[in-house]
């Protein structure tokens, strides 16, 4: 995840006005990191785009409230949620066991998987399990079959990840119990470096979230990567992304879980889904 | 308290076995500096070769050094020529871009010590030598290079030092040298002051190493 | 997002343009640079303060700090300070009961690891200049009957100034080159800026390339301004 500078970028997100002036209702401040595309991004005049700039003003306005959206470093945000310098996070933020002490999680608004993504000539692109839905709790033969054609498809191969993201904590676990070959990882400080090596051909795949990959793949230079192998969810990389809240502020936390339902149901989240990752990240458009 | 004794342990034994990177990466750049480095010096001398080495050392010492990694190992390479040319194999691997942008950025800094112990070899030796009849080889074998050697050896111990210092520069092009295992244990560990420290004391280590027997080659050439 | 833009857009100041974004960068280059100066004269004139100390231990301490700053790469000390930072300030905050403060501004941890750094290599520089002031000609001034403004101006800043300017104006430019590790800290400085627009236009030539011009302009302008200030400094002694 690209870290962005501290400076808190200001943005009073538009269409948040109308009626939430009326009374003495409090502005809400969303942290989110601004550096972290398609989720969220700073463009190049300041203003942050992005699938939770969008979605978050279409949930403001459902609530009638006044919302301004602030980017911020990931290491500090939710000591900034707890200190009440911000209300909520709105940053992917993957639902995971360890998070949940400090964070009260909403109801997960997308459910992304993390793929591999090769260049077209790669053998990785003959890993086989192509697309299928691979959770990473599960158990059995299946899963175990499963887990060794992915062990023998990737022994060998030079996969570079992000450094102190989810992914290479999967990759250590997978390949860190076993003899004989396993994988060399290659570490990258930002997505851009790893990228222009996966492009290159110095590494031979990555593992990333494939809500990233999708609309890297529609670019021009992506056009030469393809996704193989296996969709992952659970263990390591989480059950889906949600805002996060103060564990103390229940209230809050009702008030969206109620509009996320709304935007649910009448199809706010797929549309928006498709237009930033070029997918359905709705929970629940994921199938087995 | 034995489970953080056993951390340092196993991170100490780490950056030990990255060390070899950091050696070789050194040692390599510092042979390769100081080569091109005479060469350029030498490149001075002549008419045509005044401006070229003028526009390498501006250019190399007026940059950042991470900026030249980053321009060699992303920026070079992704150039049609080199991408689909002979040279790929050298160029795919991180370890030779890093020795490429470190000799081509102390060569630089190297010359210009170089040349300024050039300029201070008293010009009465030269024309002493000459009237000795000397040929010009023989001048520059025993008058001036002696000379140019003792009086340049302070400054280039300076600048092998900032070299070894700069070989850490090399991590951020994933090659994984003492800083970049170092980098990878605090990513997986979040123990960040121990494992930072024990990677300084390596580099301190070899860069008091280093003055050290500088000085002492110093007090022999002073003999 | 960028494919097949040509040059003039993708480096000019349009919606798809990173032309304000590198010039932004080199500005932030210039402020961690001009932070790192001044955090850096300070804390070298207080270091060669200490070593000049009679405290022996405050003279060692501080011969300690110059030994290890200058021996230790300056990219680990920019890593020391961005990532152990907010543990040394939770750790601080928790012994005054208060909730960890998260992480600090990265154009502050720029500007204190880069100004540390530099600290160790001005305070070498000050102790040079201090040593090209014979106590003779103090005592002379003294002598004389020049108070201690008059001692300053006329008989030492001229030539502790003289001698301390040219190296001042090398570790500035170390200064400038060395922010560029501060992109590390993800501080979008120059560095960062070309680092982040090669990787999102994958044009990685092209803004490393700019960067490079960029970034000899900023030193090749300081030079001169260095030289021009040395002139006015002779001038100032009295002209050669």
């Amino acid at each position: 995840m690209i870290r962005a500078g501290a400076v808190a970028l200001a943005l009073v997100l538009a269409g948040c006005h109308g009626d939430a002036l009326r009374g003495d209702v409090r502005e809400l401040v969303i942290g989110t990191e601004g550096a972290y595309p398609p989720w969220n991004f700073t463009r190049a005049d300041g203003s942050l785009g992005g699938f939770e700039p969008e979605y978050l003003r279409d949930l403001c306005a459902r609530l009638h409230r006044r919302c301004r959206m602030v980017a911020m470093d990931w290491d500090g945000m939710i000591g900034a949620l707890q200190t009440g310098k911000i209300d909520l996070i709105a940053d992917a933020v993957q639902i995971t066991p360890e998070r949940a002490g400090v964070l009260a999680f909403g109801r997960p608004y997308a459910l992304t998987t993390g793929v591999i993504a090769t260049l077209r000539g790669s053998p990785l692109a003959r890993l086989g399990d192509d697309g299928v839905t691979m959770d990473l709790d599960g158990k059995g033969p299946a899963f175990a079959a499963m887990t060794d054609r992915l062990r023998k498809g990737l022994a060998g191969k030079v996969i570079g990840v992000e450094l102190s993201g989810a992914f290479d904590t999967f990759l250590t676990q997978t390949f860190a119990d076993r003899a004989g070959p396993g994988v060399s990882i290659r570490y990258y400080r930002t997505m851009g470096e790893r990228d222009l090596d996966l492009l290159n051909g110095r590494i031979d795949a990555t593992l990333e979230d494939e809500s990233y990959i999708r609309p890297l793949l529609a670019t021009r230079d992506g056009a030469a990567l393809v996704m193989a192998g296996p969709r992952m969810i659970g263990g390591s990389m989480g059950r889906g992304e949600a805002l996060a809240f103060r564990p103390g502020d229940p209230g809050l936390r009702a008030q969206f879980d109620r509009v996320i339902g709304d935007t649910l149901a009448d199809g706010t989240v797929r549309r928006l889904g498709l237009k930033w990752f070029r997918i359905d990240a709705a929970p629940g458009a994921v199938r087995r | 308290m034995s489970e953080e004794l056993a951390f340092l342990a196993a991170t100490a034994l780490a950056i030990v076995r990255a060390l070899p990177i950091t050696l070789v990466l050194s040692l390599s750049s510092a042979i390769g500096a100081s080569m091109l480095a005479a060469v350029l010096v030498a490149a001075q001398q002549t008419r045509i070769g005044r401006p070229l080495a003028h526009v390498w050392i501006f250019v190399f010492r007026g940059t950042p050094l991470l900026l030249q990694m980053f321009m060699v190992y992303y920026g070079v390479a992704a150039l049609g020529p080199i991408r689909h040319g002979v040279l790929w194999p050298l160029f795919r691997d991180p370890l030779f871009c890093a020795w490429l942008a470190l000799t081509c950025c102390c060569s630089a800094y190297i010359a210009e010590v170089l040349r300024a112990a050039l300029a201070a070899v008293p010009t009465g030796q030269i024309e002493a030598a000459k009237a000795c009849g000397m040929g010009r080889g023989t001048r520059v074998r025993r008058v001036i290079m002696p000379q140019m050697l003792r009086l340049a050896l302070p400054a280039y111990g300076n600048e092998l030092v900032m070299l070894i210092k700069s070989t850490s520069l090399a991590s951020t092009i994933t090659v994984v040298d003492v800083t970049g295992v170092a980098q990878l244990v605090i990513a997986h560990s979040y123990r960040t002051i121990e494992v930072f420290c024990l990677a300084a004391a390596v580099y301190l280590a070899l860069t008091a190493g280093l003055t050290a027997l500088l000085r002492r080659i110093e007090r022999g050439l002073a003999q | 997002m960028s494919d097949d833009l040509p040059i003039a857009t993708l480096l000019g100041f349009g919606p798809d343009g990173w032309g304000w974004a590198l010039v932004s960068g080199a500005g932030l280059t210039l402020a961690v640079a001009l932070g790192a100066m001044a955090i850096g004269t300070l804390l070298g004139a207080l270091l060669t303060a200490a070593q000049a100390s009679r405290a022996v231990w405050l003279a060692r301490a501080a011969a300690a700090y110059g030994v290890i700053l200058r021996g230790v790469p300056e990219l680990l000390v920019v890593l020391l300070l961005y990532f152990g930072a907010p543990g040394m300030l939770a750790a601080g905050a928790a012994l005054f009961g208060l909730p960890p403060p998260g992480s600090p501004p990265a154009l502050l941890t720029g500007c204190l690891a880069i100004g540390l750094v530099s600290a160790a290599y001005q305070a070498e520089v000050f102790r040079g200049g201090m040593l090209a002031v014979p106590r003779g000609q103090i005592e002379a001034a003294m002598a004389a009957g020049m108070g201690p403004f008059a001692r300053f101006r006329r008989v030492i800043a001229p030539q502790v100034l003289h001698h301390v300017l040219p190296p001042l104006g090398n570790i500035w430019q170390f200064n400038l080159k060395d922010s560029a590790l501060v992109s590390i800290a993800g501080l979008a400085e120059l560095m960062r800026v070309s680092l982040v627009a090669a990787g999102s236009t994958r044009r990685p030539f092209l803004f490393f390339a700019t960067a490079m011009v960029l970034y000899l302009v900023m030193t090749s302008a300081s030079t001169a301004l260095f030289r021009l200030a040395e002139r006015r400094g002779q001038r100032w002694a009295g002209g050669r």
